[in-house]
């Protein structure tokens, strides 16, 4: 479904990505790992053009290729949902205002249509009740189930998750995990960089383990965390299961 | 050579010609009479006061939002004639520009003294109020624009629903302190044969032997005038942080 080829990424003279190939089939859940400033975030926001990636990347999505035009990138966010590690809110609505705001702004949906699918949305979430809140009124972890339920507002066919439990209190990632997985089980193709090892076992179809701009391994959950076979990913692998 | 060698500080010619103490003339109880007694009369030119402020304010605003968003534009040609205009504006005084409006350019076309004001002030202000709205939409954080984005939102879309709303709030504070700078500089406009409270107060003065009065009494207006304001942005600010 969705096709990375070649992708490299530079800020100034650091090469953060230097050639990544990933392949996502429908309903796949990928689990991206990897020491900090290996470039998983940057991949994943080259993905929907966050970051634009250097010539000769090539991203496609049902076999067409996105170009860098205006038209081709917003096409792909709308079908591309992303879910960001703080949240990003938008602090002057409320929870459902920031649930239809894609919807009747970019869609053009009818309010009402999208105020019962955003309740809706809500509910899968767990938040319905506090559809009139403020953002800031919420927990880490509701601002994350909101922020997961106004991604899947768009209706995406891909949701791109970027350590989407980083910034919160431990005892608050249980309840974005359970969201995502449930998410998996639905059958929705999820691009997921994170930490939270139980997710990737959990949830996951396949975990690629990268470093230094590269995706050096890839596979099950079971055969990444058990039997690594490069070196970097076992020295990594030992760090966070330790730690 | 010699007067070198006597003090010339102390001497009392040097006092003299510094201050000129004439008491004969100063009276405690008719100076508060006339305080008194002329406070009311100046309603009018409080007035003229009040709307040469209002409508330079208003164009400023217009001014400040049109240069303040071009400010902010990634497009070279819209960014430069706003850095330009600032840099102009800012770096010459606000009496010097309303003597170019009123007197300067009488030789292409003559503007009366109540609009020349306005657009001085206007001008004037638009270009300390850009740079207000070129801070407050820099401090928005920047995952805000990128959330619209990856929703599928255009730039502009995203200016419209997102950042403005949260820069507008953000800005009211320092649009305030800049509406009660413009209502002080409304008084250069006296120069200009405007009869606002400056002007009036000297006209009255003058011609009653009673100028010293008659600038407290406006000092007096002005102080008013300044509270008002300052109540009313109070409460804009109260109005938005509840909204």
């Amino acid at each position: 479904m969705i096709l990375l080829e070649n992708i490299k990424k530079n800020f100034g003279k650091l090469k953060v990505l230097k050639g990544v190939d990933l392949k996502v089939d429908e309903g796949e859940v990928v689990v991206i790992i990897g020491p900090s400033g290996s470039g998983k975030s940057t991949l994943l926001r080259c993905i929907n053009f966050l970051e634009t990636a250097e010539k000769g990347s090539r991203i496609s999505i049902d076999g067409k290729v996105i170009h860098r035009q205006k038209n081709d990138i917003n096409m792909l966010r709308r079908n591309v949902g992303m879910v960001f590690q703080h949240f990003n809110l938008f602090p002057h609505m409320t929870v459902l205002q920031n649930v239809m705001e894609g919807p009747t702004q970019v869609l053009h949906m009818k309010k009402d249509k999208a105020r019962k699918q955003g309740i809706e949305l809500l509910e899968k979430v767990g938040l319905a009740d506090k559809h009139n809140a403020y953002p800031q009124m919420l927990s880490g972890g509701q601002k994350q189930r909101v922020a997961i339920a106004r991604a899947l507002s768009m209706n995406p066919q891909i949701m791109l998750f970027d350590e989407p439990t980083s910034a919160l209190d431990p005892e608050l990632v249980g309840e974005v995990i359970e969201v995502m997985a449930d998410l998996a089980r639905e059958g929705m193709t999820m691009i997921v960089v994170t930490h939270e090892m139980w997710f990737a076992k959990e949830a996951a179809d396949r975990v690629c383990v990268m470093d230094d701009g590269l995706i050096i391994e890839e596979g099950t959950p079971e055969q990444i965390f058990d039997s690594p076979t490069t070196e970097r990913a076992q020295q990594f692998l030992q760090k966070i299961v330790v730690g | 050579m010699e007067f070198l060698s006597t003090n010339i500080l102390l001497s009392s010619s040097f006092i003299d010609w510094v201050v000129n103490i004439n008491p004969s003339l100063f009276s405690m109880g008719e100076s508060l009479k006339a305080i008194i007694t002329r406070f009311p009369t100046f309603w009018k030119a409080g007035l003229i006061t009040l709307q040469l402020t209002s409508a330079g304010i208003l164009f400023g605003l217009l001014i400040g939002l049109l240069f303040g968003l071009m400010r902010v534009s990634e497009i070279k040609f819209m960014r430069y004639p706003a850095k330009a205009y600032i840099f102009l504006i800012r770096g010459t005084p606000l009496l010097l520009q309303l003597f170019i409006i009123y007197y300067g350019i009488t030789s292409i076309i003559t503007i009366r003294s109540f609009p020349s004001a306005v657009i001085a002030l206007g001008i004037h202000n638009g270009a300390y109020i850009a740079e207000i709205f070129r801070g407050a939409i820099q401090s928005i954080d920047k995952g805000q624009m990128e959330a619209a984005r990856s929703l599928g939102m255009s730039k502009t879309k995203a200016m419209e629903r997102i950042i403005m709303p949260q820069a507008f709030k953000r800005a009211i504070p320092s649009l305030g302190n800049q509406f009660i700078i413009a209502l002080k500089d409304s008084s250069l406009a006296s120069t200009i044969t405007i009869s606002e409270l400056l002007l009036r107060a000297r006209q009255i003065g003058n011609t009653h032997f009673i100028l010293m009065e008659m600038l407290i009494v406006v000092a007096i207006w002005y102080l008013i005038l300044t509270s008002l304001f300052t109540y009313l942005i109070h409460r804009l600010e109260v109005h938005f942080k509840t909204s």
